[in-house]
């Protein structure tokens, strides 16, 4: 069994991260004049030290999670949406200008703020899938335009007609209280937006295993020309695979919103729809192993901050890191399929 | 010389002074993709190029060095890319954002490092206007020369066979995997002057962020320019003009952020509209594996 | 895997040596290993000169010209740029030279298919080579093609190229080649001068026996089925125009023509997959030109696509997924094992294993999947686009029989092939597509098959 298993893909990609995380951090280390020992020290030290930096990991977990759920429904789809950064940040944006504009009041408010967010990922998500459906224009570069233009729209608007908020100008009002996620474990950042990602995720992968809808989804990603002769529209398929994609991470957007902020600011993310690429391929975009590989990469995430005032390393090495994570994982579905025939 | 044709030259002067970046990195663009393999990475070479080649100026006073240097941290970044494209048959889409992701980072990592401070690097030794000059005409006998060597050399014609069809060119005795390797590197050598003339002509100095997605408008400028170099140049000019159009409309009191969306926005409805009327290379994006 | 075990094979110089078997026994890999392009694991390959090889599906790359595919990688030089001037004239000296025309500056994608085949062969000629290895070389040509084809390959052996026709059509062994050799199963079962032997006999030894019986076809009720009347449609390169016939319930029709001439757009059309102008009906209802082809599905027709990999199945799905794939809007989840375990046992699927990934079977397996779950939901119109192509005989008698019982049950059978020895076998009636239009009808009872090979090369 353990024979077998060190000869299987999944163990070689662990190995490939493992050494990656090891190699390049320690070699980053070593730059920053850190011991590599003394660098990691406070990084899981960052991560694990107390029960608020656990929570704190837990959060970083939820925040990747939720977009690296819509990335790996995308790609399932065949759609490379490399726009999952402005699809969070516009789903953010909308769930924080309307939960502060028009205030919901008991119950509904914290449904209200998450559908806000679904909404805006998904409308955001929608436009490269109707101009795929209906133009043929490549997905890839319209996410990725549509990327800048959700920062500098929002940042427009939160500094221009919409602003807010009273300290600086670049975000929106405060939510109401009755707007903001519970908290999961008290007197931590750690509210219900996680149990929401962890549900999610079980909510997708029996979707995409054992419904008509995940069925005709995945035939439609891994082999189109065999799906449109069984039936399935292909252009449907990448409209609505897009926007739900979008609203997924619309809908984690809202979250750091209504669980973390309790205000939409330009700073939302700090490219947690770009590491959400690297958490769904380590997850070999299936929900369930995307739940273990969002943690893994929440680790780093919160360690990093630790790493950098404990240890004075710069806790970019960590985005490094994760770069060279995708480049040297970008190879597993297309290989797999050529291996196959 | 009247006040308006005064801003009009003005206007066309700014534009010349936007495309240039876009120039090189849709030129890196249309080498790398007539060889087959889509360089979604031009963003991260940008940023290499950007980058070192401030890093190297400051350390050694000399911005020619720098400039040299630039061009050498592309291709090793390109490279990196190539590789994976090439021998580890990696998905080029996927590996390419990771390019753009690591090489953000890295530079973010070794700002700090370098000058104990986040967000931007110290001023260097810059190229001064006459280097700015010298890239800006540069930029434009390298679309000249590319499309020479692609349409007229023996090289050229090998790089075509690999984008269209790296099988029937490895049966004709190429190797197609070299090929398409050295077509990225070389690309990602063109791409990165794109960074040396943001960082070290057009400023003195590099700061996080800096390229602002040029690399991606690039990619859009080799679809709207037919996967040609001189096609690619016309976009570029194309969506330098929109970016130089910010200023002047600033000038008139909209505001900033929704005019530097203004290029990403031409670039989506160019696409939109171009889309489906344009062939990309046949192997384009596909990576070859030999049998 | 094995593909080829012990082969002992001599060319010689002037010589057209006939290399027969059937899919999958190793004729191709031998050929490639003859080229260099493959490593044996033991033995050895010596040959005095080039190896040409001509490949079965063109190396040509579209979108460049000819004398750009013909030169790539031995461009004429002019200083650092390629001297056009001279590879122009190259390629038509060349062309005069061998009796092969063909204009320089042509891009490949405009070429009709047997101009294709010239550019081909003059790549490899240009090569000078002392041995040519030709794979499958005629079977794109239409039957007069050949006829030209063979008198340059004859002229290349007369002037001392030793020539390797690998092939599976045995007319063209008896009618061309001066020794054969048969493989089955990887290994040389048999070598002959050629003038000693038969085409039955050489039959028996590809298949090591007798060529299987199909199924017997049984008295059906005809009833009107699908109608076409003046049908056009495209797909991609492929152009039908005013097609007119009839497939009725109970007959199997047999359209007859050489890939490329319209059959592409006549079963997408069909399929839905492309729309179409002037009138289909089935079963006395118009079909709409923009329906989808799920509305196509739900009516009873099915479409086996020629391209069993990219057309029809998802290859790093398991089988049973792939039996369910366009029925998975009627069939319930929870049946698509028994469903796959059906067409496993009446298709005789090996591995028998509904687990098993598609993309890891044999090409005939595959196959037997994709007919499978086409005849598995009682269709009542069945498009056979190429059911046999590439797959071995055993495997291709238990397809086109299989076909026949659903005519016998009641179904109507398009069958577009490019092999006339099949539609010979499997049809009741037969049309001839020629450039996109339908020339000819023959009756099953009343065939003519050097009127049906005229017609198909375009001479009404």
């Amino acid at each position: 069994m353990t024979a077998a298993f060190t000869r299987t893909r999944a163990f070689r990609d662990v190995v490939v991260v493992l050494v990656l995380v090891f190699g390049v951090g320690s070699v980053a280390m070593l730059l920053a004049h850190v011991s590599p020992v003394d660098g990691f020290a406070a990084l899981f030290d960052g991560a694990f030290g107390t029960v608020g930096e656990v929570a704190e990991t837990l959060v970083q977990t939820t925040n990747l999670l939720f977009p690296a759920l819509g990335v790996a429904l995308a790609f399932r789809a065949g759609l490379f949406n490399i726009g999952a950064e402005g699809q969070l940040v516009i789903g953010g944006f909308l769930a924080g200008w309307l939960g502060a504009q028009f205030p919901v009041a008991g119950y509904l408010a914290v449904p209200m703020v998450l559908l806000a967010g679904v909404v805006g990922g998904g409308l955001w998500g929608a436009i490269p899938g109707v101009l795929r459906a209906r133009f043929g224009a490549n997905e890839v570069i319209s996410t990725l335009m549509l990327n800048v233009i959700a920062l500098l729209l929002t940042t427009y608007l939160v500094t221009g007609p919409l602003q807010q908020g009273t300290g600086g100008g670049s975000e929106t009002g405060p939510l109401p209280k009755a707007a903001e996620l519970p908290a999961l474990i008290p007197d931590t950042p750690l509210t219900w937006a996680f149990a929401i990602a962890i549900v999610l995720a079980l909510v997708l992968h029996w979707v995409l295993q054992r419904t008509v809808f995940g069925y005709e989804l995945r035939a439609a990603g891994d082999a189109p020309e065999a799906a449109k002769r069984a039936g399935i529209d292909l252009g449907r398929s990448a409209l609505v695979a897009m926007t739900l994609s979008g609203a997924i991470a619309g809908l984690g957007g809202a979250t750091i919103v209504a669980g973390v902020l309790h205000r939409f600011n330009t700073g939302l993310s700090p490219g947690y729809g770009f590491i959400a690429i690297a958490v769904a391929l380590v997850g070999n975009l299936e929900p369930l192993w995307i739940v273990v590989a969002a943690f893994a990469f929440g680790i780093l995430q919160s360690g990093a901050i630790g790493m950098q005032t404990e240890a004075q390393v710069p806790r970019e090495v960590v985005s490094l890191i994760i770069g060279l994570v995708i480049v040297a994982l970008a190879g597993r579905r297309v290989i797999t399929a050529l291996r196959s025939t | 010389m009247n006040a308006t044709t005064a801003a009009i030259a003005a206007l066309l002067g700014l534009t010349l002074v936007k495309a240039t970046p876009l120039i090189y990195a849709a030129l890196g663009g249309v080498l790398s993709e007539r060889s087959g393999v889509v360089n979604i990475g031009l963003e991260g070479i940008l940023i290499a190029g950007a980058f070192t080649s401030v890093a190297v100026s400051g350390a050694t006073g000399n911005p020619v060095l720098g400039a040299l240097a630039g061009v050498v941290a592309g291709m090793l970044l390109a490279a990196v890319l190539a590789f994976a494209a090439t021998r580890l048959a990696v998905d080029q889409i996927v590996a390419g954002t990771g390019i753009n992701i690591a090489a953000l980072a890295a530079a973010a990592f070794a700002l700090v490092l370098i000058w104990h401070q986040p967000g931007a690097s110290h001023e260097v030794p810059a190229l001064g206007n006459t280097g700015e000059i010298v890239l800006i005409v540069l930029a434009f006998a390298v679309a000249g020369a590319l499309h020479l060597v692609l349409n007229r050399t023996p090289w050229g014609l090998r790089v075509r066979a690999c984008g269209e069809d790296p099988s029937a060119a490895e049966s004709a005795g190429i190797d197609a995997l070299a090929t398409r390797f050295w077509a990225v590197v070389i690309g990602g050598a063109i791409c990165s002057l794109g960074g040396v003339y943001l960082s070290l002509a057009e400023l003195d100095l590099y700061s996080d962020g800096m390229t602002a997605g040029r690399g991606f408008i690039a990619l859009a400028a080799v679809i709207f320019g037919r996967w040609t170099p001189l096609g690619a140049t016309g976009a570029a000019l194309f969506f330098g003009f929109f970016a130089a159009l910010q200023f002047s409309l600033q000038r008139a009191g909209v505001p900033s952020e929704l005019l530097q969306a203004l290029p990403y926005l031409a670039a989506i409805v160019a696409l939109a509209g171009f889309a489906g009327r344009v062939r990309a290379p046949a192997a384009d994006g596909i990576p070859y594996v030999r049998p | 895997m094995q593909a080829v075990d012990g082969v002992d094979l001599e060319l010689n110089p002037g010589e057209i040596h006939a290399l027969v078997g059937e899919n999958g026994a190793g004729k191709s890999t031998l050929a490639a290993i003859a080229y260099g392009a493959v490593h044996p694991d033991d033995g050895s390959v010596s040959a005095d000169g080039v190896v040409g090889l001509v490949h079965q599906h063109f190396k040509l790359i579209d979108r460049l010209s000819v004398w750009e595919n013909v030169l790539l990688n031995r461009e004429p030089r002019r200083g650092w740029s390629i001297d056009v001037a001279a590879a122009r004239a190259r390629v038509r000296e060349l062309g005069a030279r061998y009796g092969l025309e063909a204009d320089p500056d042509a891009r490949v994608e405009t070429l009709p298919v047997g101009i294709k085949q010239r550019v081909e062969l003059l790549r490899e000629l240009d090569r000078e080579p002392s041995v040519l290895l030709l794979d499958e070389p005629t079977a794109a040509l239409a039957p007069g093609e050949i006829a030209s084809f063979f008198t340059t390959v004859q002229e290349l052996a007369q002037r001392g190229t030793a020539i390797l026709v690998v092939t599976h059509k045995l007319a063209e062994v008896i009618a061309y080649s001066q020794r054969v050799t048969v493989m089955r199963a990887g290994r040389v079962v048999a070598s002959h001068l050629t003038g000693e032997t038969s085409a039955e006999q050489i039959a028996r030894e590809m298949v090591g026996g007798d060529v299987p019986a199909l199924a017997a076809r049984a008295s059906t009720i005809l009833a009107p089925l699908l109608a076409l009347r003046g049908m056009s449609a495209r797909s991609g390169t492929s152009m039908l125009r005013a097609a007119t016939f009839d497939v009725r319930a109970g007959e199997i029709v047999g359209v007859a023509g050489i890939e490329g001439n319209g059959q592409s757009a006549l079963a997408d059309a069909i399929a839905g997959i492309v729309p179409f102008t002037g009138e289909m009906t089935f079963a006395g209802e118009p079909l709409r030109a923009n329906e989808t082809p799920a509305g196509r599905i739900a009516r009873g027709i099915r479409v086996i696509p020629q391209d069993r990999r990219h057309e029809a199945l998802v290859l790093n799905w398991d089988v049973r997924d792939n039996v369910a794939l366009g029925r998975q809007r009627t069939l319930a989840m929870n049946r698509f094992g028994d469903a796959a375990r059906e067409v496993i046992e009446r298709f005789d699927v090996r591995p028998p294993n509904p687990d098993a990934l598609a993309g890891a079977l044999s090409g005939g397996n595959q196959q037997k999947i994709v007919v499978g779950r086409a005849l598995a939901s009682e269709p009542r119109l069945v498009v056979a686009y190429q059911p046999t192509r590439g797959i071995d005989v055993g495997a291709a008698a238990l397809v086109q029989s299989r076909l026949i019982e659903a005519r016998n049950a009641g179904a109507g059978v398009l069958l577009i092939s490019f092999e006339l020895d099949e539609i010979f076998a499997v049809a009741d009636r037969i049309l001839v597509i020629a450039n996109g239009a339908f020339a000819g009808e023959f009756d099953r009872a009343k065939l003519d098959r050097g009127r049906i090979g005229a017609l198909m090369a375009g001479n009404a």
